[in-house]
């Protein structure tokens, strides 16, 4: 009834945007990476041919991902990092997406528009009002010392790594919470049902039936806010600002802020990019055997 | 400069450009006898002429308050006697840094002229911005170390002192013919801050400025029982230069691997006694008491005392101490017209205005709180008439505090750049 060339042509904006405002930037980055310098302005001079690429910056820059070398301590700690944030923001936001998904009924919209309520405030000022509810004098101090919960008030922002973890969960948990929620919702009750039919109790059916069906969206959610938690800088920044809490993204900003060696800067992105995807081959092959597993 | 000295300068502008590998600049430089040292040359990309100066951007000198620079001219200035043009007017500044009404508001009702402000974060972003022309600017603000720079890049405009008479009627006289600008051909100065050590004496037991180093209040172990609420500036020059003045180390302009290598170790070993917060915010967290000792930049300790204390607080809490002249760090900045501007009058009228005894007063008294470089300021009035409190009298610099012989951080050599830089990126990863 439709000619066959109608519905890959809805994929050409899709395609257009990724080659314009994706590969074509990314390009740029490499370009820079392999590139040289203004000799008078040190910008970067972006190098477009393979076959004139300078490797040293991006050589000299593998050499700190040694181990026991400064990039090493970073990659280390940033991963951490991002593992505790990434393992907090599910433990709040699967059950949360659970509940909306599952049982709520008549509270369903009003739920899902207080789930968006934070995309409507930039992730800069969600951070600057975190640093003020746990400021030394904030609103949680005072709570805490007016409930007796504590004599002292804790220091939240003395530079400590809970705190950066903490800011990263409470940064990035409303974008996982949505698609996981998508994902919770495709599945098809009816087999949940059978699951109940045949004796298990609701403990097992969710361990045995929804839990392996949403892994797919736990992988997806999980992507969707770890690949920029590795690149955060603004976070460690704004909470912490200290020496022993900074992630790989601030190494980045060093270089890319100023100064005669935006190659390095590009290095370090192109390197992070190179990490992430790894874990993005390992989310792929995970959701290919899933989806094998699932239909046959 | 001789022949031969001509022609490896072409050879490390090609090498710089990356035109040559090292190799092939080994080779060259051999060719016209260069053979000892060569290397070395190349490693710090700098020529040595008979006087033994180093060059920056476009093969420029590098300037040092002992070795002033007369920078080349690109073009001549405007003519005398003309008319200003029409607005809108575009001033390129950081931040907060210049005040709406005692300056913009006054500035745009004298001339009846639009005035347009955009800001930058940083120096090295505003050049970037300046340079690829992603902005068209008439006026921008500017710091020491990068005018040659700017000028080798063709960007600034000369200037005709005839515009600008309150430069010799108000400004410091060490500051109107700055090393960085012999003759103030393309800047003017604008405003003045040492950098030192501020702190809560209200919460720190130790007279910090009455010991024998003050710097070593970051290495001492004593500090620690104020980990968390210590800070160190988030800027490399600042940061290692501090660690450099610790060990008595006053060349501050150093590209000596050694010497950064050992400034390196020693700012390091500050992360376990205080776990230093790395920022510029200072101004605000000494007020809020959210840090109690913080290298400081002298302007932000009176900002923090006359805009940012909460109420109840009394500015006197804030202290500040720095080393003096010859041993602790000072700096100005300044104002420059672009090159590419259309209107260079209005330009030269915006200088002019900046450099008012009255506007540069009110923009420091109720604004940004840095000191302009007008030498009607004058610490005991400004204590007499409660503008700033006693404690930080200090603060104030004097015309002999700054210019020739005192320390400042210059330009370096792109090399020298990198070492300073990945030194930090080193330090800041925590490793």
């Amino acid at each position: 009834m439709y000619p066959k060339w109608l519905w890959p042509v809805f994929a050409v904006p899709g395609v257009v945007w990724l080659i314009l405002l994706f590969l074509v930037p990314f390009y740029a980055v490499i370009g820079v990476a392999f590139g040289g310098i203004d000799p008078i302005f040190m910008n970067a001079v972006p190098s477009w041919n393979p076959a004139e690429w300078n490797y040293d910056s991006m050589l000299e820059t593998l050499k700190g991902f040694l181990p026991g070398n400064s990039y090493w301590t970073v990659l280390v700690r940033t991963t951490v990092y991002v593992a505790l944030a990434l393992t907090g923001s599910l433990l709040i936001g699967y059950p949360v997406a659970y509940y909306i998904s599952r049982h709520a009924k008549k509270t369903k919209s009003t739920l899902l528009a207080l789930l968006v309520l934070p995309f409507w405030v930039s992730y800069m000022m969600r951070m600057l009002a975190w640093v003020n509810l746990f400021s030394l004098n904030g609103y949680i101090n005072k709570f805490l010392i007016w409930s007796h919960l504590v004599t002292t008030p804790p220091d939240w922002l003395n530079g400590n790594p809970t705190s950066v973890v903490l800011g990263l969960i409470y940064g990035y948990v409303p974008y996982l919470i949505l698609p996981l929620l998508a994902a919770l919702d495709r599945i098809d009750r009816s087999v949940l049902e059978a699951a109940r039919d045949l004796g298990a109790s609701p403990a097992s059916a969710f361990y045995h039936v929804t839990l392996p069906l949403s892994k797919p969206g736990i992988l997806g959610a999980s992507v969707i806010i770890a690949l920029p938690m590795f690149g955060d800088y603004y976070t460690p920044n704004i909470v912490s600002s200290s020496p022993r809490t900074t992630m790989l993204g601030n190494q980045i900003d060093i270089y890319f802020h100023g100064g005669p060696q935006p190659a390095v800067g590009a290095s370090l992105t192109l390197l992070l990019s190179g990490f992430l995807a790894v874990l993005m081959a390992y989310y792929m092959i995970t959701i290919a055997r899933t989806q094998k597993e699932m239909h046959g | 400069m001789n022949n031969r000295d001509s022609r490896i300068e072409r050879i490390l502008n090609r090498f710089n450009r990356g035109d040559f590998s090292r190799r092939e600049a080994l080779r060259a430089l051999g060719a016209v006898g260069l053979v000892a040292g060569a290397g070395r040359l190349l490693d710090f990309q700098a020529i040595a002429d008979e006087a033994g100066k180093q060059t920056g951007p476009g093969g420029i000198a590098l300037s040092r308050p002992d070795k002033p620079v007369t920078l080349p001219l690109n073009g001549t200035p405007i003519k005398s006697g003309m008319e200003p043009e029409k607005g809108p007017f575009q001033i390129f500044n950081y931040q907060d840094y210049v005040d709406q009404k005692s300056v913009i508001d006054t500035f745009s009702k004298k001339y009846n002229v639009e005035v347009q402000l955009t800001t930058f974060d940083t120096m090295d972003q505003a050049i970037t911005r300046l340079a690829s022309g992603s902005v068209d600017m008439d006026a921008t603000n500017i710091v020491p170390d990068r005018v040659a720079q700017m000028v080798a890049g063709k960007l600034l405009a000369p200037l005709n002192h005839d515009y600008i008479p309150n430069l010799a009627k108000n400004i410091f006289k060490s500051l109107q013919n700055p090393f960085y600008d012999q003759g103030s051909q393309y800047t003017v100065p604008y405003n003045l801050y040492a950098t030192g050590i501020g702190w809560r004496n209200d919460k720190v037991k130790e007279d910090i400025a009455g010991l024998s180093n003050p710097w070593s209040v970051f290495w001492d172990d004593k500090t620690s029982a104020y980990k968390g609420y210590v800070g160190i500036l988030d800027d490399d020059r600042e940061s290692l230069g501090m660690a450099m003045l610790h060990a008595g180390e006053m060349d501050v302009n150093t590209e000596d691997p050694a010497v950064i290598e050992k400034a390196l170790a020693d700012l390091k070993m500050t992360v376990p006694i205080s776990n230093p917060k790395m920022n510029i915010t200072e101004y605000k967290d000494l007020a809020e008491a959210t840090t109690w000792i913080h290298q400081s930049w002298s302007g932000d300790l009176l900002g923090a005392a006359l805009f940012y204390m909460p109420k109840g607080t009394d500015p006197s809490v804030l202290s500040f101490w720095w080393p003096g002249k010859g041993k602790g760090t000072t700096q100005n900045d300044a104002w420059a017209l672009l090159a590419s501007s259309k209107k260079p009058v209005l330009g030269h009228l915006w200088l002019n205005h900046l450099l008012d005894s009255e506007v540069a007063y009110n923009n420091f008294t109720g604004f940004t709180g840095y000191q302009p470089a007008q030498a009607s300021i004058n610490a005991d009035d400004l204590v007499k008439n409660q503008v700033i409190p006693a404690n930080l009298k200090n603060v104030i610099l004097t015309e002999d505090q700054v210019g020739a012989g005192s320390l400042q951080y210059c330009q370096l050599t792109p090399k020298g750049m990198a070492l300073w830089q990945n030194a930090y990126a080193r330090f800041s990863s925590g490793a």
